[in-house]
């Protein structure tokens, strides 16, 4: 498709000469028309013709589409111009009055007027809507080759042989023709004077500029769409540029290099350029500000005759001797390429920018690469390298160019490049960190090479290759016209290779693990190791392709979006109105470049192919969740499902009965079968119930079905082998109502109701059968009695011998009571998931998002709360004493660093311990005594082997091993918090359990513990939490508080819980209560078990534990007491209500039957030891590290809570931040 | 010419071998080679079955050869079963008669003297190579076991210059980057990466060294997946528990599991020998503290 000349052609026509062309402004249309007098109608993207129209006598010169109306015209050598419908594809009627050739003609962009050139030397306006012509514009003294009109203004320009351009002001014709709505008297006046002249000169259209310059007759001539600019060619080799303005035009400049006549010339609708085409057989592309030529395309045998460009998009068509070809001056894909949530392309003015996928900004200009490679061949791939932050960025300009640049730390501006490397390829892209790799196609070689632009190694790739992307790491996907090549960089090898013939590009998915190619009309998905997992075609043009982050392929055909799952299935998501390319899809949105290089986001619908995917993974959640929260119907995916042999969920989407009926049988589904035929009650459908209900064997259903189509005889042989008797009675009177006589002697035959078949044939007058049936039934009365009606005697009946009567057999079993036995109907997963039977996935979700909402609000509370008891404790607790105590391993600290050479140095381990006042990070460099010197310090700990587990966790964490030599123990590196450090004075340990992990994690499942009444655990979750704090460090000074917080928090819990679980160890409730002592001791407990600090929650249930209790001990006041705190906190309605239940029964009398030591309003707190009263006032010792209080007594005891530090010694405070 | 080079005929073994592929690289057909590359090929194989396990049969196969290279290969074997004496003797000997001009000598011999802890013979000795990449990626490696992090770094400086794009430079240049961090992690990482995510290259080893990487740089969902990885190609391999043990540490999990895997796969592991000496130490440490009074 690419030319080394700089053009694309998209499409070329074999046919006689052309002589015209047009666009279709719309559609995909290009009318040509031919100097053999036929007009073809093509479509360019198809490449197919759509049809011919073949009225003009001898060649057809000029041809246009009307702008807006399904209308063409065309002007020939027979003098005419034609005017056709494209709905009814004829002529709709021939504008006659040129005496010679029509050259050209143009339709007017908004009045229904045509202009046409012809070789009687005039120009001449018609009015297509009646046909008439408007206004001949003579002063051409030789054959007029071009009229077109202005784009805007009321102006016309026409070229001659006679070698001049001329500009007509047509205001006048506009004036004349334009019908004012209200006359007044002077328009009238003036209107009639203007046909008064327009009888004698013309003022219609006059003569505003006559350019002359060419010296030899001009060819074609064209306005500037938007400039007041004119473009002609001459005869004279020549393409002028020419200026107007209000008052006179002259010659701007000549572009000089066609060889040969020039035949045709315009201006690039969006760029700066003019293209032109001649005799000598090339296309010229001209720079209009610089007036140099910038390309030139030749051709070898056919000699160009027009040029016609596409309004809207970057198309442009030439005619020549031998057809049409459809051409682009340059690719329109914007190279780019993507990194995580950034995307970088480069825009249309080649400036590098990038965008951001989360906060869909565009960065401003990263760089400016205007200088690479010349200024009308826009860059064609960019390739990025995120470790280093550069670009390699190729463009095709002189047989390939590629250029390594930097990019700016902070972009803002252009910025022009510094310190770029460059050098010759056609691809360049990156592969590893510090390597990019280099195809050069005309030598066929690949070069890999390093940063700064050195090759390091380079190989020669298989036969023809066209391109090279990435192939994961370490490897390159190497691309031949017919063949994709996966090819490993180290061994210097092509390791695999798939036959796909035209491959362009490659996107590589987001887990790297697949990779679609795309050639023209065919995706092909491959793995990493390039196996072909599916392909599928397309009719049109295949642009772009992105993948979801669930692997479904995205891609963009020149007017869709689609997709493809990995098993080849796809369709359409959306259509495109103009032609995009793919960058990234997250959920609902598509992102994309457009054609001017814009970054834009589109909307889709994932559900359909997310759908597709779930079912392909047989993820049944995923299903359900869609089938509930978005609208997914329609024809296809049923015909999808069912296709695919889901029938069952088919049946989920499905209205229309009739479908559901259908589907419903094909999956067995009975019940929504019946409740689907009962609705629509047909025949038909009965019918098919009842075989596929047979085959089932679920009878009462077949019944059903009979009942309702009346199979009377069907039915009682159903009674019958069910052993339904009493039916089959029924049956038979119902025959006998209806007088249906043999079904009556079927039921009766089936009951063995001898009586009836014999009163039967009686009724009937079938004697002879009643006589033989009494009488083999041995019915000798009955006999009698027959005879006797019929008058005959025994001995007149010639009777064949008899054999035993047969009998019907008895049914054994009811089967009839039950459907059984049945065909097991399989039900799906997914079925049982829509029926509600399967745990933890059901379509009720809405009780469990009520609770939502509810439980969301308690959490907010509980934290607002613990915010709240933050401040308090910041106030309270005397923690920032003191200076940092710097531990003593400083001092006798020699730099071993400095020594040159031999020896072994230290290792990073004794580093952390020498940057480090912590002793966390002196316990992560193994140095465990320096670190229980610093705690000692610091909080006064005595006890460490609560906190083995800790050090040794933390110590644990310190070091990883590195696989390095062979043979060699593998090396030991440290980890770090600081990864970005290097500098090793500054560098410092992971710490595992971070203070982030324990709120998140520990804190919760103490919270859980609580609620759950598992104190034992929960005591040690807190008491876990307490270590695990004391031995940690933390980020910032805030965090410190966050930390003070937590030790807090966890400390009133273990004093909470040990509070309880030591009432809980005095006894069973019997022995308590039947102990006076032990109850009066129970009775405090749980009273101080509502003191501590607790969240509100938690708080609640030690204040309900207390207030059953006192309730239950008669303990009314304290009960009262309790009730009332429960009230004041609020909370659970069912908690409320038992306290307000017992509130009320306190009330009535307000005293307690035991006394205790709790003062429900004084101010106290709780002796963590002891579990006695600490009343405000009195002195009292606390830990220094978890703020427990204790009686003065246990002053130098190890601290009940935490287990490690020592009462009442106070140290300079717990460091966790250097 | 250099063998090892990238256009010499042993880059495919060498290579395998040095990314731990020492399956590959004992299976390697070496029928091909030239005959000078021969022995070459011969040591490279021998050493592969060494670090698979084999080194009982390897030193079979030795003993008795006249060549210093297969002694070597012998005393490398010796060491592998633990007889760490006999193989120092060997290889001291070995570097005595040989050690000035024979390149596999210096490295094997080297490597077994450092791994007795006579670092400083094992450096003199390796000093003494001329151009060979694997005596610089032991030197480098010895350096970083003796915490001169600032020879390794120049060590690695100096074969960059005359032997840019080798495996064996990179290596050693991730190495020291995974000790100096800072930027230097991500350097070392696509270094791993590239070798480990490459279905040619890819070993237990690489992926361990990918997942170490990733741990120093805080991606620990990645250090998982890679560890995983290699756990599924080698469910045995030390290092690979080792470094998972740590990474659940790290992430507050459990590491029980690992701990015992680890003391199954390999209880001479030095981080099992570690930790041992330091809960010691902590019990010895913590018992100089005690409360005034009794609690």
């Amino acid at each position: 498709m690419q030319s080394s000349s700089g053009i694309l052609t998209k499409f070329e026509s074999k046919s006689s000469r052309a002589k015209g062309i047009a666009f279709h402004p719309k559609r995909p249309w290009i009318l040509v028309s031919l100097h053999s007098s036929t007009i073809q109608l093509w479509d360019y993207r198809m490449g197919t013709l759509i049809d011919r129209f073949e009225e003009h006598d001898g060649p057809v010169r000029g041809v246009d589409f009307h702008k807006t109306q399904p209308l063409f015209v065309s002007g020939g050598d027979d003098y005419k111009i034609k005017v056709w419908s494209l709905q009814t594809r004829r002529c709709l009627f021939t504008l006659n009055g040129h005496l010679d050739y029509v050259r050209t003609v143009f339709f007017h962009h908004e009045l229904p007027w045509i202009v046409s050139a012809s070789d009687d030397q005039t120009v001449r306006i018609w009015n297509w809507q009646n046909r008439s012509l408007l206004c001949t514009m003579t002063g051409h003294n030789h054959y007029a080759m071009c009229a077109q009109f202005h784009p805007t203004q009321d102006l016309v320009v026409s070229a001659s042989l006679d070698q001049s351009v001329r500009v007509w002001d047509i205001s006048g014709l506009r004036k004349k023709h334009s019908a004012p709505t209200s006359m007044s008297f002077e328009d009238q006046v003036s209107r009639a004077n203007a046909n008064q002249t327009d009888m004698f000169g013309n003022t219609d259209a006059v003569v505003k500029f006559v350019l002359e310059g060419h010296d030899r007759g001009v060819n074609w001539v064209a306005f500037h769409p938007t400039m007041p600019l004119i473009v002609s060619a001459g005869d004279d080799r020549l393409i002028k540029l020419w200026r107007m303005s209000e008052t006179k035009a002259f010659e701007v400049d000549t572009c000089r290099g066609h060889f040969q006549n020039a035949s045709g010339c315009l201006f690039h609708p969006h760029q700066d350029l003019i293209l032109s085409v001649g005799e000598d057989k090339t296309i010229r592309v001209w720079d209009l500000n610089k007036r140099t030529a910038v390309h030139t395309v030749k051709r070898e045998n056919d000699r160009f005759w027009v040029i016609a460009a596409h309004p809207e998009i970057n198309l442009f068509a030439a005619g020549h001797d031998n057809g049409v070809m459809v051409f682009k001056l340059e690719r329109e894909r914007p190279a780019s390429a993507v990194y995580q949530n950034t995307l970088f392309y480069i825009t249309k003015d080649k400036c590098v920018k990038s965008y951001d996928f989360q906060k869909n900004v565009e960065s401003p200009t990263l760089l400016s690469l205007k200088k690479l490679g010349s200024p009308w061949v826009p860059p064609r791939t960019l390739s990025y390298n995120p470790a280093e932050r550069s670009v390699l960025v190729t463009s095709p300009t002189d047989g390939g160019t590629y250029e390594l640049v930097n990019l700016p730390r902070d972009g803002s501006g252009a910025i022009e490049p510094a310190g770029s490397k460059r050098g010759q390829g056609n691809s360049a892209i990156f592969v590893a960190r510090n390597r990019f790799v280099v195809l050069n196609t005309s030598t066929q070689t690949v070069d890999i090479k390093d940063l700064m632009n050195n090759t390091t190694r380079s190989f020669k790739p298989p036969v023809g290759t066209s391109d090279i992307y990435f192939g994961g790491t370490g490897n390159l996907l190497i691309l031949t016209p017919t063949a994709v090549h996966l090819y490993d960089i180290q061994q210097k090898k092509t390791t695999a290779e798939l036959a796909v013939t035209g491959v362009k590009y490659v996107v590589w998915s987001n887990d790297g693990l697949y990779a679609a190619l795309l050639s023209k009309h065919n995706v092909t998905i491959v793995t990493k190791t390039l196996e072909q997992v599916s392909t599928l075609h397309e009719t049109i043009r295949i642009k772009s392709a992105t993948w979801d982050d669930a692997g479904v392929l995205l891609y963009s055909t020149l007017n869709h979006v689609k997709y493809s799952l990995l098993n080849g299935d796809n369709g359409i998501v959306r259509t495109l109105d103009q032609t995009v390319y793919l960058v990234r899809v997250k959920g609902r949105n598509v992102y994309c470049l457009d054609r001017a290089a814009k970054p834009r986001i589109l909307q889709i619908d994932p559900t359909e192919y997310r759908f597709k995917l779930a079912l392909v993974k047989r993820n049944y959640e995923e299903m359900l969740h869609i089938i509930q929260n978005s609208s997914l119907v329609g024809q296809s995916i049923i015909a999808y499902l069912q296709k695919k042999g889901y029938p069952e969920i088919a049946l989920q989407f499905v209205q229309d009965p009739a479908t559901r009926f259908e589907l419903a049988i094909e999956c067995g589904n009975l019940e929504v079968a019946v409740e689907v035929a009962k609705q629509l009650d047909r025949p038909k459908l009965w019918t098919r119930l009842s075989t596929e209900a047979l085959a089932h064997g679920n009878h009462s259903i077949v019944e059903m079905c009979y009942q309702k189509l009346k199979h009377f005889d069907k039915l009682s042989f159903l009674y019958l082998t069910t052993g339904d008797n009493t039916k089959l009675s029924r049956m038979a009177k119902i025959a006998e109502h209806r007088g249906d006589f043999t079904s009556r002697f079927q039921n009766a035959l089936y009951l063995n109701d001898v009586e009836d078949r014999i009163q039967m044939f009686k009724e009937i007058d079938l004697y002879p059968l009643a006589y033989m049936t009494a009488k083999a039934h041995g019915l000798e009365e009955e006999c009698q009695s027959i005879l006797e009606a019929t008058g005959l005697t025994e001995e007149q009946l010639n009777l064949p011998t008899f054999g035993e009567p047969l009998t019907p057999p008895k049914p054994v079993v009811p089967t009839y009571k039950a459907n059984w036995p049945t065909k097991t109907t399989s039900q799906s997963f997914f079925e049982k998931a829509l029926l509600g039977q399967m745990e933890g996935l059901s379509l009720e979700e809405e009780p469990a998002a009520a609770n939502g909402p509810g439980e969301a609000e308690e959490e907010g509370a509980v934290k607002k709360d613990a915010l709240g008891e933050a401040e308090e404790d910041e106030d309270a607790a005397g923690w920032d004493m003191g200076e940092d105590i710097v531990p003593e391993v400083e001092e006798g600290f020699v730099n071993v660093d400095s020594t040159e050479a031999g020896g072994a140095g230290s290792s990073e381990a004794d580093l952390w311990a020498r940057n480090s006042p912590l002793a966390v990070d002196h316990v992560a460099g193994g140095s465990f005594e320096t670190a229980m010197q610093l705690l000692n310090r610091q909080v006064g700990a005595v006890n460490f082997a609560p906190l083995k587990p800790r050090f040794l966790e933390v110590y644990q964490a310190s070091k990883t091993y590195l696989p390095a030599s062979a043979g060699l123990p593998s090396l030991v590196n440290y980890v770090r918090r600081t990864v970005e450090e290097s500098d090793p004075r500054e560098v410092l340990p992971i710490i595992p359990r971070d203070l982030e992990y324990l709120a998140a994690n520990d804190l919760q499942r103490g919270y859980d513990a609580m609620k759950a009444n598992k104190l034992e655990d929960g005591l040690r979750i807190f008491k876990g939490i307490l270590h695990a704090v004391l031995v940690n460090a933390v980020g910032s000074e805030s965090e410190v508080a966050e930390a003070k917080k937590l030790i807090s928090s966890a400390s009133e819990y273990a004093v909470a819980m040990s509070i309880e679980l030591g009432r809980r160890a005095l006894g069973s409730p019997d022995e308590v209560s039947k102990n006076p002592q032990l109850l009066k001791r129970s009775l405090e407990l749980s009273a101080y078990f509502t003191i501590p600090k607790i969240e509100v929650p938690h708080r609640q249930l030690a204040l309900l534990n207390a207030m059953n209790l006192s309730f239950r001990s008669k303990n009314h006041s304290s009960a009262l007491s309790f009730a009332n705190r429960i009230l004041a906190h609020g909370g659970a309605s069912k908690l409320l209500e038992t306290a307000r239940r017992i509130k009320s029964q306190c009330e009535r009398n307000p005293h307690d039957a035991v006394e205790i030591e709790f003062d429900q309003f004084a101010e106290f707190e709780i002796c963590a030891a002891s579990h006695t009263p600490i009343y405000s006032g009195t002195a009292y010792e606390e830990c220094a590290f978890d703020g427990s209080k204790y009686h003065t007594k246990y002053k130098g005891t190890v601290c009940t809570v935490c287990e490690v530090c020592e009462v009442g010694k106070h140290g300079s405070g717990l460091k966790l931040f250097a | 010419m250099d063998p090892y080079s990238a256009e010499g005929e042993l880059i495919n073994l060498h290579s395998h071998f040095h990314q731990g592929q020492y399956q590959e690289a004992a299976d390697y057909d070496a029928s091909a080679l030239s005959p000078e590359n021969a022995l070459a090929a011969r040591v490279l194989q021998l050493r592969a079955r060494v670090a698979l396990g084999r080194a009982e049969e390897v030193l079979a196969e030795v003993r008795g050869a006249a060549e210093p290279e297969l002694q070597a290969v012998g005393a490398l074997a010796e060491l592998a079963l633990g007889r760490a004496d006999a193989a120092a003797a060997t290889a001291e000997a070995l570097a005595k008669a040989h050690g000035a001009a024979n390149a596999t000598v210096q490295v094997l011999a080297g490597t077994v003297l450092q791994a007795v802890g006579r670092s400083e013979e094992a450096l003199a000795l390796l000093a003494q190579h001329q151009g060979s990449l694997d005596a610089v990626a032991l030197i480098v490696q010895i350096h970083l076991q003796q915490n001169r992090n600032d020879l390794a770094v120049k060590e690695v400086a100096a074969a960059r210059r005359w032997a840019q794009d080798s495996l064996l430079v990179n290596l050693a240049e991730a190495w020291v980057g995974l000790r100096l961090g800072g930027e230097k992690y991500q350097q070392a990482f696509y270094v791993f990466e590239e070798l480990a995510q490459a279905p040619a290259t890819s070993s237990v080893r690489t992926l361990v060294s990918q997942a170490v990487a990733e741990l120093h740089l805080g991606r620990t969902e990645e250090a998982q997946a890679a560890l995983e990885q290699a756990l599924k190609k080698e469910p045995e391999n030390a290092d690979a528990i080792a470094n998972m043990l740590v990474l659940s540490v790290i992430t507050g999990k459990s590491p029980e599991e690992w701990t015992s895997a680890l003391q199954k796969a390999d209880p001479e592991h030095p981080f099992l020998k570690d930790l041992a000496e330091k809960s010691d130490l902590f019990d010895k440490a913590a018992a100089k503290y005690k409360a005034k009074a009794a609690a």
